[in-house]
């Protein structure tokens, strides 16, 4: 791609039980955070993208920010990757020259329900089918998940190794809110919450930051913190009929979105050090694994029992212990583990030689991020 | 109280077909296509123009989920829901009868039970066809 981009400062609140902070000091403080990572000013952003924060308006106010471009997303989990993927765009197109992107969740001490009378998931029309307690996103993984298990032979405990091997790396993560790690055993053990995932299968809710600053790769040289590169990114959708899940697991546009993403990163699947997926419920993982090329249709079960997910492994994935034990930060702190995994900063759960992180969500809208040490 | 479906809106015609024993969805009358929920346009053809058209109350199984949480008063956990996609195309999420969750499949053919819930609404179910129809 023509001009570089680079992302600089990656800050983040601590995770967990936040009650005295609500959304927008959740995302001051992750943004503070960031802008001291790498020695930038709030005079500096000229570019501003706010998620789940509710107003835009209120967020500038309380930061004291007067960016020349600012946007807001609503607080869906593929919004991370659509907003860092923007941010890029905008710099590129020279509309902003460093851009913020700026997160914060009190979803655990506001009460956040995802399922019953409030669920809007799906295109909105959630309520239609409440009277035959169809609700949450949850139970649409689980219709998606039982289909794989019908279909490939996908079984409970190729599911329970994904949560524990991301439980293991937690437990290495100082900053993740679920350290303890559990056994298969354990997994089983766990209650349903709606069959066949287990509570293990669903990732956390809880409240917490994560801010992102991004740069061309030129002005990123001059800065304290070593640059980590956009060196491929991709979008696609499906989003027609999206109401109810795809026949295809979104096999369609992640293979899309990973084409892309690879052809503009110069890089194949044999140079990725490590993987960040997103991990709202485990069977997503399986179904990212395939759409984004790292096993064939149908093998992603045996795929990660046979271990490949884990530090040390081919493909170290969520090192930071993802959605389902560091903290539910909607893709946001899976890119800031991306970053620091390719700065080196990963302490005991570092990637030995990290050179290229690929960031992956499978959903209705599908984005792929590769980062990489390197300019090109 | 259980979460009751709002039968006064644009989906008004399904329900009242359900109450009346049948299975009513729009078609769009320009390229054929039928559409659950009610909407305006044709998400095919974008074209305004539709009716409600009775269809065959049968269909397949496309996955299944046991809810053990309950998320509304008066449903009683655990239950199952079922994805279903009617022959005529539409997809809907529905409840099984009479059949236990180990005797689902992808693929099971089934047809409709009309389940009358209120002396107003009635819910469409759906049970294994019966092999000889």
């Amino acid at each position: 791609m023509s001009q570089s981009v680079a992302v600089v400062g990656v800050g983040n609140t601590r995770y967990g039980k936040l009650p005295d902070y609500d959304a927008y000091e959740l995302g001051l403080w992750a943004l503070k955070d960031a802008l001291a990572d790498c020695g930038l000013r709030f005079e500096d952003i000229d570019g501003l993208i706010v998620n789940r924060i509710p107003d835009y308006q209120r967020f500038c106010e309380i930061a004291g920010l007067n960016p020349s471009y600012v946007s807001i997303t609503p607080g869906q989990g593929r919004f991370s990757g659509i907003c860092i993927e923007t941010a890029a765009a905008l710099i590129r197109d020279g509309i902003a020259a460093t851009v913020a992107l700026v997160y914060g969740n009190n979803g655990r001490s506001g009460g956040d329900r995802y399922g019953g009378a409030g669920d809007t998931y799906g295109s909105g029309g959630g309520g239609l089918w409440f009277a035959y307690g169809m609700t949450s996103p949850g139970a649409f993984h689980a219709l998606m998940g039982r289909r794989h298990m019908e279909l490939y032979g996908t079984t409970a405990e190729e599911l329970g190794s994904v949560s524990k091997t991301f439980r293991e790396h937690a437990a290495l993560n100082p900053a993740a809110v679920m350290r303890t790690p559990f056994t298969l055993a354990d997994y089983h053990a766990s209650r349903y919450i709606c069959e066949p995932l287990h509570l293990l299968d669903y990732c956390l809710i809880n409240d917490g930051g994560v801010a992102l600053i991004l740069t061309s790769g030129e002005r990123a040289r001059d800065l304290v913190q070593p640059p980590v590169y956009l060196r491929g990114y991709g979008m696609a959708t499906a989003l027609t009929g999206s109401s109810f899940p795809p026949d295809d697991f979104w096999r369609a546009p992640m293979r899309k979105a990973a084409e892309k993403s690879f052809a503009n990163a110069g890089a194949t699947h044999a140079d990725v050090s490590a993987l960040m997926i997103y991990d709202n419920f485990t069977p997503t993982v399986l179904f990212a694994l395939e759409g984004f090329g790292y096993c064939r249709e149908g093998e992603s079960g045996p795929f990660v029992a046979q271990g490949h997910l884990k530090l040390g492994a081919r493909y170290p994935t969520n090192t930071s212990g993802g959605h389902l034990s560091e903290s539910y930060m909607q893709g946001w702190a899976l890119n800031a583990e991306a970053v620091r995994q390719i700065r080196g900063a990963c302490g005991e759960r570092q990637v030995e030689d990290c050179t290229f992180v690929h960031y992956m969500a499978a959903a209705p809208v599908v984005t792929s991020i590769i980062y990489g040490r390197d300019p090109s | 109280m259980r979460p009751l479906p709002v039968i006064e809106g644009a989906d008004q015609p399904f329900w009242r077909a359900l109450r009346a024993r049948a299975v009513r969805v729009q078609r769009c009358s320009n390229c054929g296509a039928y559409r659950f929920p009610a909407a305006r346009f044709c998400a095919h053809c974008r074209s305004e123009g539709f009716d409600w058209r009775e269809v065959a109350p049968s269909g397949t199984v496309e996955s299944w989920c046991v809810f053990h949480r309950a998320y509304f008063e008066g449903l009683e956990v655990p239950y199952t829901v079922i994805q279903v996609r009617l022959d005529c195309g539409v997809r809907l999420f529905s409840n099984p009868i009479g059949v236990e969750p180990h005797a689902l499949a992808i693929g099971l053919p089934v047809e409709a039970v009309f389940e009358d819930i209120t002396p107003e609404i009635t819910l469409l179910k759906f049970k294994p066809r019966n092999p000889s129809q």
